[in-house]
This record gives structure tokens, C-alpha cells and sequence, in this order.
């Protein structure tokens, strides 16, 4: 379970979330909409502990463990998993060692064994078809060329890699053709469990109805102002987010 | 070359050394503790591996495999000679030279050495250089006939090291360099290659690990003379704490080396904000139907493919290390040789950690 209590965090001294208060139980599945520049990436940087990002109140806590006392990797070794809304590209770094090298890397912080290569290869290869990824884009350095879709799909075969506590979609959906939207919802949906919390961030409500979030979450201002069942999200994308400008103050 | 040469040359030549004060990184060299002597590393069995002990080779160490030993000559005070014949081809059998000093060293050493390579002949060979205390010169004459080929690896370890490889290279021939250079308080390597005749080619490529206060300098021409030549450079460097690298690669291209293609490049990547890198490429070119370019880059480690790697759960070390890998990929991978490739890998390990 991910609880964040009353969160407020800054860059570069300009307050940007301004007490965020969010609970997803373990096994559920939370959306959060809101529009551009309201925080959304933001709140998923800030719980996957990146540098520049500076939390000036609150808790967040995930199955009781404090995320904010942790540094980036250990938080990655306790569950925490963003897919990015922009994946890296990293030049000269095969995607097979990425993810050999985070796998056994997480797998050694939680006290379990590492992978011989023919395990790797054989669990890799495996995931890797399942979300529509050739073994040439495993051999491929990590997202350089790939097409959004892919850098996408990439996003989502290391979340199945790694099997995180807690993930975090911020925006997969965009840039995705229809099909790939399906492939990559049903990826998502293979890894619901009831050990595990999701936070999807998207703007569009067309993405629920591939992946049924259990809430969803209207973020604006860098507060959460209103939280509901998934018609919110058929609300939203009929009225906007009009309702929510008074609310800035 | 003596270490009193060095210093001559580098006080008449000014705008050649500009970014090497020789005689101020020698006073600087004498303040730091003196580097320990090194065992032989291990080695294949059957490698040929020809040992030079304080600058005088040294038959009992050494291992001539299946090449003939005629194949070297000479001694410290003539300066040595390395020789194959025409149609003589040692590249399944790599060479490796290895320099090491012992206890009864004395505080410089001078090498001399030429290689001669018939027409026709290959020649694959290591020039390794084992950490010592004390301060060595090599120079290298190096002859290609023609069509011949030669594949010449060079890794230091740290040290003052003065270096010169000079190189002729017949029509058709082919010089292929790899040089790993892990740090250096001086080290510099003057590396000028000759294309003479008709398509002969050059290929120069080196990564330099810098940490410390180590300074290293490498500086490279090369003169197309003659139409058809074909040269390619590629320099990464990796510099770390208070370190300085130097690079700096002129081609020259005579008014009647048409059709010249020569591409140089030099990429450094600074750890450290207190490091500093210098580059100078340079294009001096008289020739009017030549195809030349040089580029040089100097950057940090990306801190998004940082936090990248990290939010995977790859520690800062791992992920730093995993990103200066494939910084120096672009060199390593393409050294021919399998088994140079696992020793610079290694080599590259021992800097990191
Ligand atoms: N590095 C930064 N420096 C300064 N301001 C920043 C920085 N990163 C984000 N911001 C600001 O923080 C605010 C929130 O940005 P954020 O990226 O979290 O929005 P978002 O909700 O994800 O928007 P979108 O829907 O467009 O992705 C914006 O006003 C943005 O300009
Ligand atoms: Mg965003």
C-alpha cells in the first residue's frame, strides 16, 4: 500500500506539490488526471527520489516502509518503479545488459540470487516477446531508435522484468497507435496483483477502459482536489478541467 | 630519445607542448610515492611474450611460442630490431611485449626499438607497459612495405612515460593502433604516421582513463603524401578528480594526396569539475579533392540516463561505471583482437573501483 500524507515538495524553491494526500491499497489501481503542468510527473519523480527534487513536508510510505528516507536505487529495491513519461536513450548500453544488470542489481537487494546468463536470457526473452519486443530490440542499446510505441513497450517489459510493489505510468499511453495501447494495457494488466499498488497518470480517459482503475484522482495545482470512481474520468473528458481553475489559491 | 631530449624538444617546439609543461609535471612527479614492481601478469601458455627487464630484454622470461626468435635483434645500447619477413603473417599469434623494472632499476630508462614488416607480412603485437617507478622513453620506428599490416596494441599503467611512434607506411599498407592509457604523471605519446605511397591507411584509436592528478598527453599527425589515403582517429577520454588530458591530431594533406579521406575525432568526458580536458585538432590540407573532418566533444555523464539506470535500482557506481563502459565502447569493441579486449576490459575494471 502507498499512503502519501499531506506532501509538498519544491524545485528549485518553487513549490510545485502543495500537500498531496493519496492512498492505493495493495491490488489496486489508481488514475490520475489533471492538466499540463499541474504536477502529475512531478509527484512520480518525487517518490522515485530524484535528485533536484526537494520535499519540504509530508510522508510517503510504501507497505509502511518510508520511501523519503531512502535514495533513488534503494527505493527501486524496495518496489518503486516509474515508467517514464520520456525514457532515457543510453547510447553503447545493450537493452539485454540494462536489464540483466537492474535485475540482478534489485534481485541482490532483496536478498535474492542473481541470474546466470541462460536463466536471463530465457526470463528476458520470454518477457520480451509477451509485450511485443523482438530479440533484436534486446540487442539494441536501450531506446536509441526505438519509436515512442517502443520506448513505451520498453518501459513496460522492465516493470515486468523487475516485478516493482509499486508502479508508476506516467503517461504511457501517449504516442501509443491502437494496437500497441492494447498490447501494452494488457501487459499492465498481467501485473495486477494483490501485493501491488498502480498509479497511472494519463489524460486520456479512453486508456480506463483498457486498464479499470479501482480510482481515479483529479490532480490540479499540485493538489489532489477531487477523487472518485472511474465516471470521473468520463466526467473529466466531458467538462475538462474548468471546474478546477478557481482552485489555484 | 633520453629524458634530457624530451625536455629539449619540448622547450624548442613551445606550440607542440603547449599544454604539456614537461620539466613543471616532473617537479610535480617527484613529490608523489614511488609506484610498486609489478610480477609478470598471467598469460596464455602458448603466446609469444618477449620480456624487456629495466630496458634490456630478458630471454629467460620470455616465451618466443611457435615465432622464430630471429625475430628480434639488437640490444639496449644499438636500440632493438623486430623483423618479419615478406609473406610472414603473425596474426594468429599475437606478440606481446612486456616493460617492467626491478629493484635495481635505475631512475630512467630509454628504449629504442624498430619494427620492420616485409611486404605482405602482418604483424599483430602488444606493447605493455607494467607500472614502475621509474621514468621510461620508447621510441618506435615502425616500416610497412607494402600491402603490409600491422596491428599494434599499446597499455600503460600510470608513470612518467615518454613515448614516440613513428610510422612509414608503404602503398597498401595498413597501421592499426590501440592505445589504452591509464593515467600517466607525464605521459605523452607522440604518435606520427606516414602514408607514402598509394592507398596505405592508417587507423588510430585510443581511450585514456585520468584520475588523480595524472596528466596525459596524445598527440597525433598524420601526413597523407600520397592520393588515396585513408586515416581514421578516435580518442575517448575519461578524466576524473584534478586530472588533465590532452589531445591534439593534425592531418596534413600534401598538395598531390588526392582523394584523401581522413576523419579524427576526440571525445572526452569529465567526472570531475576540477578536471580539465584539452583538445586541438587541427586540418592543414593542400590538396583541393580530399575528403577530411575532425570533432571533438567534452561532456558530463548524463544525469537523466543516471537517474535512468538508478531507478532500476543500478547503485551510483554501478550506473556510472555502466555509462563510462559505453562511453569507451566505441573504441574497445573494436579492437580485433579478443583476447586485448578482456585485458582492457580489465584493466578499465581496476581504474573504476
Ligand atoms: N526542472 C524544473 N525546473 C523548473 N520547473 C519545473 C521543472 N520541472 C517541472 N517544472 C514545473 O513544474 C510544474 C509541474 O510540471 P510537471 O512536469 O510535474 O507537470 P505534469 O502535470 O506532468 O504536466 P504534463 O501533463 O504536461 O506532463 C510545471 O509548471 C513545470 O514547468
Ligand atoms: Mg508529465
Amino acid at each position: 500500500m502507498l499512503e502519501i500524507r499531506n506532501l509538498h515538495a519544491a524545485i528549485g524553491g518553487k513549490e510545485i506539490l502543495k500537500g498531496i494526500d493519496l492512498t492505493v491499497p495493495s491490488g489496486q489501481v489508481h488514475a490520475i488526471m489533471g492538466p499540463n503542468g499541474s504536477g502529475k510527473s512531478t509527484l512520480s519523480y518525487v517518490l522515485s527520489g530524484r535528485e533536484g527534487y526537494e520535499v519540504t513536508q509530508g510522508t510517503v510510505t510504501l507497505n509502511g516502509q518510508d520511501l523519503l528516507a531512502l535514495n533513488t536505487e534503494q527505493r527501486a529495491a524496495a518496489g518503486v518503479f516509474l515508467a517514464m513519461q520520456y525514457p532515457v536513450e543510453i547510447p553503447g548500453v545493450t537493452n539485454m545488459n540494462f536489464l540483466k544488470t537492474a535485475l540482478n542489481a534489485v534481485r541482490k537487494s532483496r536478498g535474492q540470487s542473481e541470474l546466470d546468463a541462460m536463466q536471463m536470457l530465457k526470463l528476458l526473452r520470454g518477457k520480451a516477446s509477451a509485450i511485443g519486443l523482438s530479440d533484436d530490440m534486446l540487442k539494441r542499446a536501450v531506446n536509441v531508435g526505438f519509436s515512442g510505441g517502443e520506448k513505451k513497450r520498453n518501459e513496460i517489459l522492465q516493470m515486468a522484468v523487475l516485478e516493482p510493489a509499486l508502479c508508476l505510468l506516467d503517461e504511457t499511453d501517449s504516442g501509443l497507435d491502437i494496437d500497441a495501447l492494447k498490447i501494452v494495457s494488457d501487459g499492465v494488466n498481467a501485473l495486477r496483483a494483490p501485493d501491488r499498488s498502480m498509479v497511472v497518470i494519463t489524460h486520456y480517459q479512453r486508456l480506463l477502459d483498457y486498464i479499470k482503475p479501482d480510482a481515479v484522482h483529479v490532480l490540479a495545482f499540485g493538489k489532489i482536489r477531487k477523487s472518485g470512481g472511474p465516471e470521473l474520468a468520463h466526467e473529466l473528458e466531458a467538462r475538462g478541467y474548468a471546474d478546477f481553475a478557481g482552485e489555484a489559491a | 630519445m633520453t629524458l634530457a631530449a624530451a625536455i629539449e624538444r619540448s622547450k624548442r617546439n613551445r606550440e607542440d607542448w603547449k599544454y604539456t609543461d614537461l620539466p613543471a609535471l616532473l617537479a610535480r612527479r617527484a613529490q608523489n610515492a614511488p609506484m610498486p614492481i609489478t610480477a609478470l601478469p598471467a598469460t596464455a601458455n602458448d603466446d609469444a611474450r618477449l620480456v624487456f627487464v629495466n630496458g634490456i630484454f630478458h630471454p629467460a622470461q620470455s616465451r618466443f611460442g611457435s615465432i622464430p626468435s630471429c625475430i628480434l635483434m639488437g640490444d639496449e645500447r644499438s636500440g632493438y630490431k623486430l623483423t618479419l619477413g615478406e609473406h610472414t603473417c603473425l596474426v594468429a599469434q599475437p606478440v606481446e611485449l612486456v616493460f617492467t623494472t626491478d629493484e635495481s632499476a635505475t631512475d630512467e630508462i630509454d628504449i629504442n626499438l624498430s619494427i620492420d614488416i616485409g611486404a605482405n607480412g602482418r604483424l599483430t603485437l602488444l606493447e605493455r607497459h607494467l607500472p614502475s617507478r621509474a621514468f621510461s622513453t620508447i621510441d618506435i620506428n615502425v616500416t610497412l612495405h607494402e600491402s603490409a599490416k600491422f596491428v599494434h596494441g599499446k597499455m600503460t599503467s600510470g608513470g612518467a612515460h615518454i613515448a614516440r611512434t613513428n610510422v612509414n607506411v608503404a602503398r597498401g599498407g595498413y597501421y592499426s593502433h590501440f592505445g589504452l592509457t591509464r593515467g600517466g604523471l607525464p605521459m605523452r605519446h607522440d604518435i606520427d604516421v606516414h602514408l607514402m605511397d598509394e592507398q596505405a591507411q592508417a587507423a588510430l584509436h585510443g581511450v585514456m582513463l585520468l584520475r588523480g592528478g595524472d596528466h596525459a598527453d596524445i598527440t597525433t599527425r598524420i601526413a597523407h603524401n600520397a592520393p588515396h589515403g585513408v586515416s581514421r582517429q578516435m580518442f575517448k577520454t575519461v578524466l576524473g578528480d584534478k586530472s588533465r588530458g590532452v589531445f591534439q591530431g593534425k592531418i596534413y594533406v600534401a598538395p598531390h594526396a588526392q582523394k584523401t579521406d581522413g576523419h579524427q575525432i576526440s571525445r572526452a568526458l569529465l567526472l570531475s569539475d576540477s578536471a580539465e580536458m584539452d583538445a586541438k585538432p587541427e586540418l592543414e590540407i593542400y590538396a583541393d579533392d580530399v575528403k577530411c573532418s575532425h570533432g571533438s566533444t567534452i561532456g558530463d555523464l548524463d544525469a537523466d540516463a543516471l537517474f535512468y539506470l538508478r531507478a532500476r535500482g543500478l547503485s551510483e557506481t554501478q550506473a556510472r561505471a555502466l555509462l563510462i563502459d559505453a562511453f569507451t565502447g566505441e573504441v574497445i569493441d573494436d579492437i580485433p583482437v579478443p583476447a586485448w579486449r578482456d585485458l582492457f576490459r580489465a584493466d578499465m575494471e581496476g581504474w573504476q573501483s
